[in-house]
């Protein structure tokens, strides 16, 4: 019993030093509201339907936070998403997905290096290298393909985003298993360690005789496999690969990002805060249709959440101060 | 060869994209001698000016230290609202609004970042997103095609100047131009604009009220961003939601381009002309060539990396 309390304990101090708990608490008050409006999502169908949405979105969003941790910011990961959901499609008319899945991994993870050698090495801003990717990699994209197709068959969505598991939406289960093993290699190892480091304090790192540039190169590679994960997950729940299907991930990453409480100075951000305020931003349409409101809507929500959870620490300190100062 | 290089480094760094365009021009003439005509010319700059005009707000926005996303939507938004309400109301009266909306959309983004402390980079994607929203809820008609004449005459209506003619909008562009370069360069809003871009910490200890400044600053964005829409909304005769969205990281490449540092402090509206100008000739080369946009798209990228190469390097590295 202590034990449980203690890790409970120490789990909610981790959540509030990494910025997490205005987004787990506004996911857990929106969700349970979803509940109340619509009950039914708790059944298998609408909750698999849920988890296949917003699992790619979650990708896109650990993705760039990885980024965003090292200091910097990527707008390129929406490309990256359509030129490994693409190649996968096309690879998969052909090829066996074990020959698809790796050679896609590998293409994001090429996309990565491209960004933070670039970065890292010729010191270049974050946000400049990755809006030249942005073009260099969407001209690439379209010319693979340019119109929705490829060869994803239904088993491959069966095991994606279909009931493979039982309870359980086999999207959700694959994003789990992969957010443990991530959240393995930022905590527990000396690389993970690095990757904070890197971004709250590089020349402390440099100075302690660790290469922060390969440490950035690395943390770029970490988020160009992790948008490759997400690309298969959306070829294999939408059976398709789409030239444009990435494009909504552009801001939405970073939006999710913003949400989860993650500094963009850098140095600071949670994975469990990144997934739940991805599945927060992505499930307000859903929430807005079962709720009988104007699906419209869903774009206006999304900016007064983002907006005022960000807020609040901001309006929290201001607050504070000028309470201490008035006394 | 020294000396050489000490020439080429007293080059006025607005130049630069110029200088490219030109050379970029001589190359369309050396794949295709007819191309090396004043029409030819004209044509490339009517189009490019349009990508500047759309940019003017972006380049207010980096040069006093941020980025600007919510130019998509807010060009989308203000161009559906003026559309509608020449119907009804009229076109100055229309203006004016449409205007007054771009500020106010402008206005709050810097409110919200200097008084909560938010990104420009959040702002601006929240606010995107919340446009978006009104876009779909206020606007029916997703497609609105009746442009008034008093837009034509600033547009598409042409303009024959010694022996040539061009599209009012270019001239337009060119005039709007000179006028923020003025104010930039030699009114004191301007200068205080570019040392709180250098440093918000050198501009606050030089008695520069840094809040102020900056929200008028992104005020000014919006405004601009207002302007450009009622502009592409005459010269392309419609409006769409999805109108504005070539323009959200399209602004940026102008402005990076035309050699600003995206750090803010650096950077000038007759420099993202040039740049928007450069773009402009590698579209029309590439359609001379017949390559297709893709390679259009991978030309953009080169250029932009290699502008970023050359000026961008991480003074913090």
């Amino acid at each position: 019993m202590e034990t449980i309390k203690t890790g409970l304990f120490s789990a909610v101090t981790r959540l509030r030093a990494e910025g997490a708990t205005a987004p787990v608490l506004a996911f857990l008050v929106f969700f349970s509201l979803y509940v109340v409006v619509n009950p039914e999502i708790l059944t298998r169908f609408q909750l698999q339907n849920a988890a296949n949405l917003v699992v790619p979105l979650a990708f896109a969003a650990i993705a760039q936070m990885i980024v965003v941790i090292v200091g910097g910011i990527d707008i390129s990961i929406g490309a990256i998403m359509s030129l490994c959901n693409v190649s996968f499609a096309l690879m998969m008319i052909n090829l066996s997905p074990a020959i698809a899945i790796p050679a896609t991994l590998l293409i994001g993870v090429a996309a990565g290096l491209f960004n933070g050698l670039l970065v890292a090495y010729l010191r270049l801003p974050a946000i400049a290298v990755t809006l030249a990717s942005f073009f260099i990699i969407g001209a690439l994209t379209r010319e693979l393909m340019d119109r929705p197709g490829g060869g994803i068959s239904f088993e491959f969505f069966l095991a994606t985003s279909g009931e493979l598991l039982p309870f359980v939406p086999v999207s959700f289960f694959w994003l789990s298993l992969f957010a443990v093993a991530l959240w393995f290699v930022l905590q527990k190892t000396r690389f993970g360690r690095h990757v904070y480091a890197v971004g709250s304090n590089p020349e402390g790192l440099e100075a302690a005789g660790v290469h922060s540039r390969a440490t950035i190169v690395m943390a770029f590679m970490l988020s160009g496999l992790t948008v490759s994960i997400g690309a298969i997950m959306l070829a294999g729940s939408t059976l398709t690969g789409d030239p444009r299907s990435g494009d909504a991930y552009l801001l939405n990453s970073i939006a999710a990002v913003a949400l989860a409480g993650v500094s963009f100075a850098g140095g600071r951000g949670s994975i469990l805060g990144a997934i739940l305020a991805a599945f927060t931003l992505g499930l307000i349409g859903n929430f807005l249709y079962f709720a009988g409101i104007n699906a419209s809507w869903q774009y206006i929500i999304a900016a007064l959440i983002l907006l005022s959870v960000v807020a609040i620490p901001a309006i929290v300190e201001r607050v504070r101060k000028a309470y201490r100062e008035s006394k | 060869m020294n000396q050489l290089l000490t020439n080429i480094k007293t080059i006025p760094k607005a130049a630069w994209p110029f200088i490219a365009f030109i050379l970029l021009f001589f190359l369309g003439g050396l794949l295709r001698p007819e191309l090396i005509t004043i029409e030819s010319l004209l044509g490339t700059a009517a189009f490019a000016i349009i990508l500047a005009v759309a940019s003017y707000g972006q380049t207010v926005a980096i040069i006093q230290g941020g980025i600007d996303l919510s130019v998509a939507n807010t060009i989308a938004f203000t161009a559906l609202a003026f559309l509608t309400m020449t119907r009804t109301v009229g076109f100055f009266p229309a203006l004016i609004v449409t205007l007054l909306l771009g500020s106010l959309i402008g206005f709050i983004n810097g409110f919200i970042i200097t008084k909560l402390s938010l990104t420009p980079i959040v702002t601006t994607i929240a606010m995107n997103g919340f446009l978006f929203g009104l876009i779909l809820l206020l606007f029916k008609s997703s497609e609105l095609a009746t442009v008034p004449v008093e837009l034509e005459v600033i547009t598409t209506a042409r303009i024959s100047l010694l022996g040539v003619s061009f599209p009012a909008a270019l001239l337009v562009g060119l005039i709007i131009m000179a006028l923020l370069q003025a104010m930039i360069s030699y009114s004191g809003f301007g200068r205080q604009l570019i040392v709180t871009g250098t440093s918000a910490e050198v501009a606050r200890y030089s008695g520069i009220a840094v809040d102020r400044t900056k929200t008028l600053g992104w005020a000014l964005t919006g405004f601009l961003n207002a302007v450009a829409a009622v502009i592409i909304v005459g010269f392309y005769s419609q409006a769409s939601p999805t109108m504005g969205a070539a323009y959200l990281l399209g602004s940026v490449a102008a402005v990076v381009v035309g050699g600003a540092s995206i750090f803010g402090g650096s950077g000038s509206f007759v420099a993202t002309v040039g740049g928007a100008l450069v773009l402009g000739q590698v579209a029309t080369l590439v359609s001379v060539a017949n390559l297709g946009s893709n390679i259009q798209q991978l030309i953009y990228g080169l250029i932009v990396l290699g502008v970023v190469a050359a000026y961008g390097r991480n003074k913090k590295g």
